[in-house]
């Protein structure tokens, strides 16, 4: 590190100050100061590149948070009921299982912030604030959460394993437990936002979409242990 | 489906900032004022944003048809009543003006969403979430708006070799369970290739967005997104 001196200013005494890292000569404010002169920002005056670790997280956790929209466009036909089914939930279960509870709310939370700002990946290809202040905001909310929820249950804490190493009875425990936040969020979003009764909320919102969350639980679960896809 | 298109007009010239806080004040009056008048009031501002856009009422009720269902059955299910006359007005009132709330507040934010960019959006993002989270969340976001048309050309790719193969014939969870993984390790894939991309082209956290600027046409939708924000206290 070096100062030098430069020409006159209004504001003497000036002394701009460099710092050198990585062979590279970066401005530095905290340094600018500190050695007596004036602060010179450095925000425009050099590139800060992201980090190696984060472009890889920043990476998988938005594709997660993509592949969550996509599944909006995906649906299969109920044998229960005449909603179809989609897959929103399951990758909500997706991002506990495979990212874990940090990052797995973190790309929820990307997904929510790419809808909210004209993406359009909630359910059939809604966008926009409204979503998350209408009558879809309980569940969109309760998203972020239920990802934590599995994460944390699958994964015994807040570090990432591998959820293969997790028994059935745990994964299907945690999954049954991220649907049971998923519903009472939505349902609660409901009775506020439409001015509903519990009944008429949870037969609205509920009744006609929980028995199909089996299907995505045993679907997940059969994604976890098979070899087809494994989480690096 | 709602999506970004490129144009001249009015709600185009904005700046993202105001549009968001237009959208943030009307939410706030849409649920203080859920009466007959408040909301007549509000449909004119509602169809007014749709209008700066260009859009027809009809046109963004399409592209929102997914939510009507939900909106309709709310009232009919609260106004049931066991007993006669098995159906109560009273009970159904308050539940059918919220649900035409929503709708109110889904068509001012399909305006947003038509004449925003991504890029612009990113950069309202970027200056509302200051400091490194703010521009994780920026990158993170535009990863997003470009990966779901591809991801979701995957996710169709892999349920037309599902029934090019008469997985039809398998049960719900077997098929979830076969779309996803395919989804899963295509998202695999495309993170690995995306972060190697990102790093060989000096992906850095200071980079150069549209330059955001409030101009003399933001002023008065500014001060009408203040005073719908704080129409409560009046």
């Amino acid at each position: 590190m070096w100062a030098r001196s430069s020409a006159w200013r209004p504001s003497a005494p000036v002394t701009e100050v460099f710092n050198e890292v990585d062979g590279r000569v970066k401005w530095d404010d905290t340094t600018a100061v500190t050695g007596g002169g004036v602060a010179v920002s450095a925000d425009t005056e050099d590139v800060d590149l992201v980090g190696a670790a984060i472009v890889e997280n920043l990476g998988r956790v938005a594709l997660f948070a993509a592949l969550m929209g996509a599944f909006a466009y995906v649906s299969f036909p109920n044998p229960f009921s005449p909603a179809p089914v989609t897959l929103q939930v399951l990758g909500v279960f997706l991002a506990g299982l495979f990212l874990g509870p940090v990052w797995g709310s973190v790309s929820i939370g990307l997904y929510l912030a790419a809808g909210a700002v004209g993406a359009p990946v909630f359910s059939g290809g809604s966008a926009g604030l409204a979503p998350l202040v209408g009558s879809t905001a309980g569940y969109l909310w309760s998203y972020p959460v239920a990802a934590f929820v599995v994460g944390a249950v699958v994964h015994g804490g807040l570090s990432v394993g591998d959820p293969r190493e997790a028994g059935v009875v745990r994964l299907v425990g945690a999954m049954v437990g991220g649907t049971v936040v998923v519903y009472a969020m939505g349902v609660a979003g409901l009775m506020l936002v439409l001015g509903l009764g519990p009944v008429a909320a949870f037969t609205a919102g509920a009744a006609a979409f929980v028995p199909a969350e089996a299907f995505k639980i045993a679907a997940a679960v059969g994604i976890v242990r098979s070899d087809a896809f494994v989480a690096k | 489906m709602l999506s970004y298109e490129p144009g001249t007009t009015l709600a185009h010239a904005l700046d993202p900032r105001t549009k968001l806080a237009f959208q943030a004040g009307f939410a706030v009056a849409a649920f203080a004022y859920t009466t007959p008048r408040g909301l007549a009031a509000l449909s004119v501002l509602a169809l007014a944003a749709l209008a700066a856009a260009r859009r027809s009422p009809l046109a963004a009720a399409s592209d929102l048809r997914f939510v009507f269902p939900i909106l309709l059955a709310a009232p009919l299910f609260e106004g049931l009543v066991v007993g006669p006359p098995w159906f109560s007005l009273a009970q159904a009132r308050f539940p059918a003006l919220a649900s035409y709330r929503v709708v109110l507040l889904l068509f001012v934010s399909a305006a947003y969403v038509y004449t925003t960019s991504a890029r612009d959006s990113r950069a309202a993002i970027q200056w509302l979430v200051p400091g490194r989270s703010g521009r994780f969340l920026g990158l993170g976001v535009a990863v997003v708006f470009r990966f779901l048309p591809v991801l979701v050309a995957d996710l169709q790719r892999a349920r037309a070799a599902m029934r090019a193969r008469l997985g039809t014939e398998r049960s719900l969870a077997e098929r979830i369970r076969i779309v996803t993984t395919a989804g899963l390790r295509r998202v695999d894939a495309r993170a690995d290739a995306l972060s190697l991309a990102l790093q060989a082209r000096c992906v850095a956290w200071n980079p150069t967005l549209p330059r955001l600027a409030v101009g003399w046409r933001d002023a008065p939708v500014l001060a009408l997104a203040l005073v719908l924000a704080a129409s409560p206290l009046l």
